[in-house]
């Protein structure tokens, strides 16, 4: 039989099973009772896949209804939730789609934390699907998707109204208007995009589901629809928007090739309806395609806009700032005429030179007794000193403060500039220095410290127009459900009446037409179809070449278009921003008379 | 027929129909998937049918006396070795290693029944010897008998095959008085040796113990193994999910389910008190296997049922340990529960031994 110490042994062996299955027992213990719901998660976490699905981004048409932006499905590239991203794996991603490393580093890193896919970039070219695809196996943890992506139909245009989408950034998920959205999400930028975000944007939908080891989905365990934003329909007349583009960029060219403005290479226009204050076009040159930054833009595109000297985001109808040249002599009219300070019928005489200072006209020409009516359609700067003097540079920037300058216009743009009206107070803050008379003969012509937008401009000129009466800028007519009822008109600033006597008015409008007939300073206009009322301006640019302006008002009689327009560095208004406003007014008035005759 | 009833370790028996039990449903909610896409329940079948033989396989080692186990050693020994070779030359690969012989429709893995052979080659070699166990010397040539199959498992490569033969002699070595200060000596020269044998492992084998170490060193390979079982079991918690329900092992995510992990699998379905209702059952099997070696006839018998003791309780060990993230993964599958028909019939075979060495020791008592 056993012998004592195979026995013994045989005892402590059944020790040892013993001490083994306690060992065991506890770490199951510690597994399944201690750490039990942690590995819970974790399993969830395994089989989950919760994703985002974007809500397809409202539609922004013009007046007639036409779609200038829309959502049309794109393949975005994600990062499965939960899954590690080796460097290599990073690298290989990065140089696959032309990115920043740091970037889809940091987004690696926040996959692997979340259970919801982090988008790493939208809009993919069929090139970068082939390349993707090809790389597909080294690539785990990445899904394509087809998901509603932002698309601008026509490019370059209207591209400063509408602005652009990207994808919220982090800054903004912490605080402001975008604070608490799903990282990923896609919001405005820029323009109306950004302004109108909240009712284009639309609620995100999202969708769990459980899937197997290979990511195929095994059931749909919950889910909620995505709702899609709101429609715009905005009062830009996109053909009258188009027209304004093309006349632009034609005499852009022929500016600088010609050799009268090499540097014509920024501009500004904006045209709209002097009765309501609808914006019917606007245009910022030079342009770029929104397009170039859905899906987050590339550092080629980016390398295109930001070493532009010319700012292409830059839309300069709301922040370009310029001294107003001779179109300021419409406030400076109003003030001298409104306050009886002359009458139409006094005649001033123009010797080249006021007698008070070394100042006259821009070209040295002496036009002799001349009236006020004279005086404006020839643009004479001897006059309007002058008038600047005996109204005063209180009552000049009272009255410009009335047209609304020195102050936003309060178009639905973010970020527009006020503007400056500059006197005596001003002068002594910036330049520790005095006013003199000079300063107020050149506040008189639009020549000196005071500093104008395009679409203050217009906004002024549509209050002429309209006969004193001024209609605040506005670009959204209504905001349309997806079935095409509207869904709310947006608030606008009340119109304004001036405080200037209806005469006034009506001196300042006869001045405006007077400009485009012969003897005029826009006297080619008189070609028109239809007799206009404008003014051109030339303001002085310390750093280059003038800026070239040319305002005008349609028909000259019931007008329903203003239109402001600047050529930066483009030299004399006339001969700079005249021929953009001729063309766009000819086709337009062409048109007009082509409907109120029943041609065509 | 009445003697056996009578004298039977019913205990025993008990427990291993309920483990092959448990094994069934495992392995039936394990390839669930595999079973709905294919339309058959093919695991569970075969693993049910070859049970089925064991079992009449099982009657027939009952019949004979284990004694006659002792003049077949030697035979038995160059057999092992010839099919060890066998695989060596005729095995197909999988997995990084090369351990399969097809013999017709069925697939096995010599290594399993080796470990069988082994135990009751070295049962043989060791009750020959028995007299002249004295000096640490006297160890030599059995340790020499083991180190031939020894190296043939190690080359295939089967490290986890390796280390089973490593810890049944060791228990019979053990059993026969091998020293604690020997153990001590033979610990701290492995300590020693350990740099250099880490030279001789293989990439994968090395990862393991890499990974082991820290399964996040690579969660997706190496790693993912054990993250995924540890997953599974812990997801359990309490009560487990239920059958068939463990999303781990239904969706994939916890890979050889079927085989070497179906313990992550009853830990995720049925919880703790399922995984501790399992390893009672072992617990209570290496009890009775402990309990029959030391009521053994003879020194032969007491041998023979050390050795498959120890066995059982070093594939628990190692197996279940492997499942829960405190053992290195090596293939070693779980004995009575794992599907494999080469594991299932070698396990059953040995447990038909313990209740043979049982039942000729009753009857010694009449």
């Amino acid at each position: 039989m056993l012998n004592h110490t195979s026995a013994n042994r045989l005892k402590k062996m059944l020790t040892v099973a013993l001490a083994v299955f306690l060992v065991l027992g506890g770490r199951l213990a510690w597994l399944q009772l201690y750490k039990g719901l942690y590995y819970g998660k974790q399993a969830d976490g395994n089989r989950m896949r919760s994703a985002v699905i974007m809500a397809p981004r409202g539609r922004i048409m013009d007046i007639r209804g036409k779609v200038l932006a829309d959502s049309s499905p794109g393949y975005v590239l994600s990062l499965q939730a939960g899954h590690a991203f080796s460097d290599r794996e990073v690298d290989l991603l990065a140089r696959l789609l032309g990115m920043n490393r740091e970037e889809v580093h940091k987004k690696a890193e926040r996959a692997v934390n979340t259970y919801e896919q982090v988008v790493v970039k939208g809009e993919l070219t069929q090139q970068e699907i082939t390349l993707l695809e090809e790389h597909l196996k080294e690539l785990p943890g990445l899904s394509l998707d087809l998901q509603p992506m932002r698309h601008y139909l026509y490019k370059e245009s209207a591209a400063h109204v509408l602005g652009y989408v990207g994808e919220v950034s982090e800054e903004q998920l912490k605080q402001g208007r975008y604070k608490g959205l799903p990282p990923g999400s896609i919001v405005g930028k820029e323009g109306l995009e950004l302004i109108y975000d909240d009712v284009l944007r639309g609620e995100t939908g999202r969708r769990t589901e459980e899937v197997d080891v290979r990511g195929k989905v095994i059931r749909k365990l919950a889910g909620q629809a995505p709702v899609s934003g709101k429609d715009l329909v905005l009062t830009i007349d996109f053909a009258l928007q188009q027209l304004l583009e093309q006349a632009m960029d034609k005499q852009l060219q022929a500016l600088r090739s010609s050799g009268i403005a090499p540097n014509a290479y920024a501009a500004a226009a904006v045209a709209m309806d002097p009765n309501t204050g609808a914006v019917r076009a606007l245009v910022s040159r030079p342009g770029y395609d929104p397009n170039w930054f859905v899906g987050g833009i590339s550092t080629a595109h980016w390398k295109l806009i930001n070493e532009n000297v010319f700012h292409p985001l830059t839309n300069k109808v709301i922040n370009g700032e310029y001294p107003a040249g001779s179109t300021f002599k419409v406030v400076t009219g109003s003030a001298a005429l409104d306050q009886h300070k002359v009458t139409p019928e006094e005649l001033i005489f123009d010797s080249g030179r006021h007698w008070l200072a070394d100042m006259g006209n821009a070209g040295g020409e002496a036009l002799g007794w001349i009236n006020f009516q004279t005086a404006f359609a020839m643009s004479d700067n001897v006059y309007f000193y002058e008038m600047g003097r005996r109204a005063g540079i209180e009552n000049l920037n009272a009255y410009a403060a009335q047209y609304g300058f020195g102050k936003p216009t309060g178009i639905e743009l973010a970020g527009e500039s006020a503007g400056l009206i500059a006197g005596p107070a001003a002068k002594k803050k910036v330049f520790d220095e005095e006013w003199t008379l000079g300063d107020t003969f050149n506040a008189a012509i639009g020549q000196g410290l005071t500093l104008v937008t395009p679409m203050q401009i217009c906004q002024m000129l549509a209050a002429v127009a309209a006969d004193g009466v001024v209609h605040p800028p506005y670009l959204v007519e209504k905001v349309v459900n997806p079935d095409g009822t509207v869904y709310k008109v947006p608030e606008r600033p009340a119109a304004r009446k001036l405080r200037i006597e209806p005469e006034t008015i009506r001196l300042i409008q006869k001045g405006l037409k007077g400009v485009t007939q012969p003897g005029g300073t826009g006297a080619w206009f008189s070609g028109l179809p239809l007799p206009v009322a404008g003014k051109t301006g030339t303001a002085e640019n310390p750093h280059g070449q003038d800026h070239g302006w040319f305002i005008a008002y349609a028909p000259a009689e019931r007008p329903d278009l203003a239109i402001a327009c600047v050529v930066e560095q483009g030299s004399y208004g006339a001969t700079a921003a005249g021929p953009i406003v001729y063309e766009v007014l000819e086709t337009y008035l062409n048109s007009k008379l082509d409907k109120e005759t029943g041609r065509k | 027929m009445r003697h056996f009833i009578r004298n039977s370790d019913w205990i025993l028996i008990v427990v291993i129909l309920l483990l092959t039990g448990i094994g069934l449903v495992l392995i039936a909610s394990a390839t669930h998937g595999e079973a709905l896409a294919s339309g058959s329940n093919r695991f569970v079948w075969r693993q049910g049918i070859f049970l089925a033989v064991d079992l009449l396989m099982v009657a027939g080692v009952l019949a004979l006396d284990y004694h006659s186990l002792k003049r077949i050693a030697w035979p038995l020994y160059g057999f092992t070795v010839l099919l060890l070779l066998g695989v060596m030359f005729f095995g197909h690969a999988s997995l990084g290693a090369q351990r399969w012989i097809q013999l017709g429709p069925v697939t096995f893995q010599p290594s399993e029944f080796s470990k069988a052979f082994m135990i009751i080659c070295l049962a043989a070699f060791l009750d020959e010897r028995n007299e002249y166990l004295e000096q640490w010397k006297d160890y030599l040539p059995a340790c020499l008998f083991m180190l031939v199959p020894f190296v043939l498992v190690l080359r295939q490569p089967d490290l986890g095959t390796a280390l089973v033969f490593a810890a049944i002699a060791f228990s019979m070595f053990w059993v026969c008085g091998f020293k604690m200060k020997w153990i001590a000596a033979l610990t701290g020269a492995f300590v020693c040796a350990a740099p250099v044998l880490w030279q001789f492992l293989h990439e994968y084998q090395k990862n393991r113990i890499r990974v082991f170490l820290d399964p996040e060193l690579d969660p997706f390979g190496a790693g993912y193994h054990v993250i995924q079982s540890k997953i599974a079991i812990g997801s359990g918690m309490l009560w487990g999910k239920g059958w068939m329900q463990g999303t781990q092992s239904q969706l994939n995510f916890l890979p050889e389910n079927h085989t070497d992990f179906i313990f992550a699998v009853a830990g995720e379905e049925f919880g703790f008190m399922g995984a501790v209702i399992i390893l009672f059952l072992y617990m209570i099997l290496i009890w009775r296997g402990l309990t029959i070696a030391l009521n053994a006839e003879d020194r032969f018998g007491t041998l023979l049922a050390t050795g498959i003791t120890g066995m059982y309780l070093f594939h628990v060990l190692v197996n279940v340990g492997m499942t829960i993230g405190i053992m290195p993964v090596t293939g070693v599958p779980l004995p009575f529960l794992s599907y494999g028909v080469s594991s299932l019939t070698t396990n059953m075979l040995m447990a038909g031994v313990l209740l043979n060495i049982n039942l000729r020791h009753t009857r010694l008592q009449f």
